[in-house]
């Protein structure tokens, strides 16, 4: 099935990708995505940083067949996404928890797994396992609203490295935490990625969460969403919280500020009242 | 727990037990005043003692076979409109809230059609269903469906694009998606119509009963109001509450038990022993 070009490096790629929000003319038209292309190659984890509403989120649904978008193409393991998930590829772990309130979390991870047409036998086992990677197994029991934020997130996480797909696409999963779970989170999942070969394209505002989790970064524009510039981070992983003492750390993270901060005043501008002429 | 048992008879009362021991004083109260009034105040042709009361519920009701008959039939038109009500109502409203185009093309009808004082078309339901069963079962249904598609809609639709993306993602196919995202989704929504739609149901019957009855509870009711026979009058209104309460409190306990979330314990089998 497999396109003819296909590179057997390049895990996603993102072709001249244009996004539109709102009816075509109107005034609620926005240019999300505009002309963006990017590939992503295998094991890799990739970061898309940027300020909100740049598209970044955008990307990622795009990737994950979540939409179609207006132009451009996305390519999967060498096949084309065009608005329909591959759940054999990818999976998703969004901002919010997407536990199913109804769901004890074993159950959560059992309908998971059906979805993806999972042989039954294996179900408990799979998800047990992904648990224990995560210290969450004593919970399995628990509905997700007996749990906090973090550990919810936690489980969430699990979920999505128990069906063991290739590529892993994570919507700022630690965006609703507190900084300190964040960080150990973080940590956790910088381990739990050296033990696996996986593709992660990682979405996020934290500069530090970019810097401590990446092997390059995607520095986004302001809307429309552009790639404005991709920095390498060299360091392998299992990465140890020491790496965010190093100097080195913080040079990365002031470069992105740096790029980013333009970046940042724009969109915030644009959120303001237009400013009278002179001012 | 075992310490618990041992300090039980020093620990001071739960909250749920002080409330539930005012509950009962204030209810002995009331009854206790209703009893002075019917001794010293009322008129006897309106209101008897309640001791007088209980008296006619045991010599006057139900040691009156025709009128537990009645209140059997009564019952019997009660669940039969509610099981026809809940049917009805699911399915339409499954059908009203599938998709955004029939929802809002077949909403602001089902809308409409509840806000209808229906007490209006009692005389001509009774003109076409006729003096018996079917028109206070008619009558029930027509009240109790209204909520019940209404809820089931409104629950549909406050499913959230969260869940449903990533079920989406997961490969879910519509119907898992409706069978363990919606359907959980819209249990608690669907319960509130359910509630709703009993309160209805009882009135629709009873009302129907009391409009047009020839031997049905109405027509005792009707019977004992015009011979100014309180006792009897308010001994089988109260039988009429207790039958009210016992239904409502079966759709409470329904609703208990079948809430996803609630109850279940979850089996978990792996095939290996758990190891850390």
């Amino acid at each position: 099935m497999s396109a003819p070009d296909a590179n057997n490096d390049v895990a996603i790629s993102v072709r001249n990708i244009t996004q539109r929000f709102g009816e075509a003319g109107s005034p609620d038209e926005v240019l999300a995505l505009d002309d963006v292309s990017l590939d992503i190659k295998r094991g890799e984890f990739v970061c898309l940083l940027g300020p909100s509403g740049c598209g970044k989120s955008t990307i990622l649904n795009i990737v994950g067949g979540l939409f179609k978008p207006t132009q451009g193409t996305a390519t999967v393991a060498g096949r084309l996404v065009e608005g329909a998930p591959h759940p054999d590829q990818i999976a998703f772990v969004f901002q919010e928890s997407t536990l199913l309130p109804w769901y004890t979390v074993i159950e959560n991870f059992r309908i998971a797994l059906k979805f993806r047409g999972m042989n039954k036998a294996e179900w408990d086992d799979r998800a047990m396992a992904a648990l224990r990677a995560v210290g969450m197994a004593s919970f399995a029991r628990h509905y997700p609203d007996q749990l906090s934020v973090g550990m919810r997130q936690r489980v969430n996480m699990a979920r999505g490295l128990c069906v063991e797909t290739p590529i892993l696409l994570m919507d700022e999963p630690f965006a609703a935490l507190d900084e300190q779970t964040r960080m150990v989170l973080g940590e956790d999942l910088s381990q739990l990625l050296a033990a696996r070969q996986k593709t992660i394209v990682f979405v996020t505002h934290s500069l530090a969460e970019a810097v401590f989790l990446s092997d390059r970064i995607f520095v986004m524009t302001a809307r429309p969403g552009k790639i404005k510039t991709i920095i390498d981070v060299n360091e392998s992983h299992p990465r140890s919280p020491d790496f965010m003492l190093e100097p080195r750390f913080s040079e990365l993270r002031n470069e992105c500020y740096a790029l980013l901060r333009d970046e940042i005043r724009r969109t915030v501008a644009a959120q303001r009242d237009p400013q009278p002429a002179g001012t | 727990m075992s310490v618990a048992a041992n300090t039980a008879h020093v620990r001071p009362l739960t909250h749920g037990q002080r409330v539930f021991r005012w509950r009962l004083a204030f209810l002995a109260a009331v009854v206790l005043l209703l009893e002075l009034y019917g001794w010293y105040g009322a008129d006897p042709t309106a209101w008897v003692p309640v001791s007088k009361i209980m008296h006619s519920l045991y010599k006057d009701v139900l040691s009156d076979s025709k009128i537990v008959t009645a209140l059997g039939w009564c019952v019997m038109q009660i669940t039969v409109a509610y099981v026809l009500s809940i049917i009805f109502g699911v399915l339409i409203g499954l059908a009203a809230g599938s998709t955004n185009f029939n929802r809002r093309t077949l909403f602001p009808i089902i809308l409409i059609l509840y806000v209808i004082p229906q007490v209006s078309f009692l005389p001509l339901l009774v003109l076409s269903f006729g003096l018996g069963s079917a028109a206070k079962i008619a009558f029930g249904f027509s009240h109790a469906v209204f909520p019940i598609i209404i809820n089931v809609v409104s629950g549909m639709r406050s499913v959230r694009e969260l869940h449903l993306n990533a079920a989406r993602s997961m490969g879910a196919s519509r119907f898992d998606t409706i069978r363990h995202v919606i359907l959980p989704h819209m249990v608690p929504s669907l319960f509130n119509g359910l509630r709703l739609g009993m309160t209805l149901n009882l009135l629709g019957v009873i009302l129907a009963e009391l409009y047009v009855s020839t031997s049905g509870v109405g027509y005792y009711t009707k019977l004992f109001a015009e011979d100014f026979n309180p006792g009897p009058l308010f001994a089988l209104i109260g039988s009429l509450a207790f039958i009210a309460i016992v239904f409502n409190e079966l759709v409470r306990i329904a609703e208990h038990r079948l809430t996803p979330g609630k109850h279940k314990q979850t089996a978990i089998k792996t095939k290996k022993a758990e190891q850390p």
